[in-house]
């Protein structure tokens, strides 16, 4: 058994977050809770998401866990983000039961997002 | 071009490796054709393993400018530190059941307190000044009529606070209150010349000082009042005081390891001296860095940093390959931040940043500079990536 608390993704995922940093003129959401703050920006093409970048303060496995939501979500349908769940984050990335409530935060932003991001989409039509 | 070893460890504060010449001296009592036998044999190896024990405590008693007959071994400082307090508290109770101590102890010291008061025993906790040193007068204050123990570590393991054990002491003995001192960051660190300290018990540890992990030893000063009550029954062994088979082979090696440190104490505290004051000043300009402790107040072997806006957990993984300590390093599990800190008056997220950063004698002049190298990156990294607060 491994006394590393943090398995290989995370590591990698911490050492080169790609999506660090904010998108300029993009829809975007702030949540502080839980002991972290995270902020999400989204570029969309129609009603895809083309670009998604993050900018948090909290411990390694949210680091990992916002970096692997935008990496993963590039290129979906943006109303996917209004369905989003950490569970599969949590998962992928064995996060402690006892960061659950910071993993949430990701959750949150991510759907409030979704929303700043369709309340955009509306106006435009 | 800094060599970068897979591993650089810069927690000497929570454990050094044995020396050389002491896990010669400690081997060579352990192998067939040694000086293995029980100490409690009257057969003439046993005696051998006495005499092998009489010296380690000369060599330690020299270190502490005692004598060697004052000294209790033990497991190491933890239960030097309980048997000191409980066995003492103990004792004395009929006298009274106030006892002091301070928030910035060890927990091997605070937990007994805790006990203690579940038994009914009364203490008070003296919260340090804002550098983590004592003012004598609030402990002055504190000591009343029925006050039997004042417990106060000599150098914290957290910031390196050094506190003035001669004046404490002397403040102790004017109301013949028992005095003990966590001494495990200091013993064959620091000078400390127990003849003239008015000291009445002592801990103390091996492994802080080259020396192996599992022998420790407790001082008790030879004057009227000064006992305590045993925590371990069964042999007979030190006066009955703390009964078990001797570790010789343990206890020679911390013998050796003080009489290394006896002999080059002054070289030690000079590099530890140059290791930290050039780390500090190659990170001191470091917007919202800070120091948690007094440099002109501490021991040179430590240096507790603090920074504003940074999340301690990020910057601890973005400090590898270095081994370092957030908080106490028995306490490092933890996700609370460090209680010493918090004694400080740092607030919850300043505490959380603390970076525990301790030189010993292997530390070199690379590693530090690499050490120098790899904070700054790692704390523009995490400022780049975090957001604005909101307002």
């Amino acid at each position: 058994m491994s006394s590393d608390p943090y398995s290989a993704r995370v590591r990698e995922l911490f050492d080169a977050p790609v999506h660090a940093g904010c998108l300029d003129n993009a829809s975007g959401t702030q949540i502080e809770d839980q002991g972290v703050r995270l902020r999400l920006t989204a570029e969309l093409t129609g009603s895809d998401i083309r670009a998604l970048r993050f900018q948090v303060w909290g411990c390694p496995h949210v680091i990992a866990a916002a970096e692997m939501f935008c990496e993963s979500y590039e290129g979906r349908a943006a109303s996917d983000l209004l369905e989003f769940s950490a569970s599969d984050l949590m998962q992928s990335l064995s996060v402690p039961v006892e960061k659950t409530g910071r993993i949430l935060v990701i959750e949150d932003a991510v759907r409030s997002l979704g929303s700043v991001v369709r309340g955009a989409f509306n106006q435009d039509d | 071009m800094t060599k970068r070893p897979n591993l650089i460890y810069l927690d000497y504060a929570a454990s050094t490796p044995v020396d050389e010449r002491v896990a010669e001296a400690m081997t060579a009592l352990m192998t067939a054709d040694g000086n293995y036998a029980n100490p409690s044999s009257t057969h003439a190896a046993g005696r051998r393993s006495v005499e092998h024990i009489a010296h380690a405590a000369d060599q330690l008693a020299e270190l502490l400018n005692t004598d060697a007959t004052r000294l209790i071994w033990t497991s190491g400082a933890t239960e030097s530190d309980n048997l000191a307090i409980l066995g003492s508290a103990y004792y004395r109770q009929k006298r009274g059941r106030h006892l002091i101590t301070m928030r910035t102890e060890h927990k091997a010291v605070t937990d007994a307190f805790s006990a203690l008061e579940r038994q009914g025993f009364e203490v008070t906790w003296l919260d340090p000044e804002f550098n983590g040193i004592l003012d004598i007068g609030k402990l002055e204050d504190a000591m009343r009529d029925d006050t039997q123990l004042v417990s106060i570590m000599h150098v914290n393991n957290e910031t390196g606070a050094v506190q003035d054990i001669r004046n404490i002491g002397a403040a102790c003995r004017k109301r013949d209150v028992l005095f003990h001192v966590d001494a495990a960051q200091s013993v064959g660190k620091l000078p400390i010349d127990l003849e003239s300290w008015c000291v009445d018990l002592m801990s103390m540890t091996a492994h802080k000082v080259y020396g192996p992990k599992g022998i420790g030893a407790l001082y008790i000063a030879d004057r009227p009042g000064v006992h305590i009550e045993p925590l371990l029954f069964g042999g007979g062994q030190q006066r009955k005081l703390r009964p078990g088979t001797l570790p010789a082979q343990q206890i020679v090696a911390f013998g050796m390891a003080a009489e290394v440190a006896r002999s080059r104490m002054n070289d030690d505290l000079e590099h530890l001296k140059a290791m930290r004051d050039r780390f500090w000043s190659g990170v001191c300009d470091l917007p919202g860095i800070m120091l948690n402790g007094d440099i002109g107040n501490s021991f040179p072997g430590i240096l507790n940093v603090s920074i504003e806006d940074i999340e301690g957990e990020s910057l601890l993984l973005s400090l590898e390959p270095f081994c370092v300590a957030t908080g106490s390093a028995c306490n490092s599990k933890s996700q609370e931040p460090s209680y010493v800190l918090r004694a400080l008056g740092r607030s919850d997220e300043l505490a959380q940043s603390a970076i525990r950063f301790s030189f010993g004698r292997p530390t070199q002049v690379e590693e530090v500079d690499f050490a120098i190298e790899r904070y700054r990156s790692a704390i523009e990294k995490l400022r780049q990536i975090a957001p604005e607060r909101a307002t």
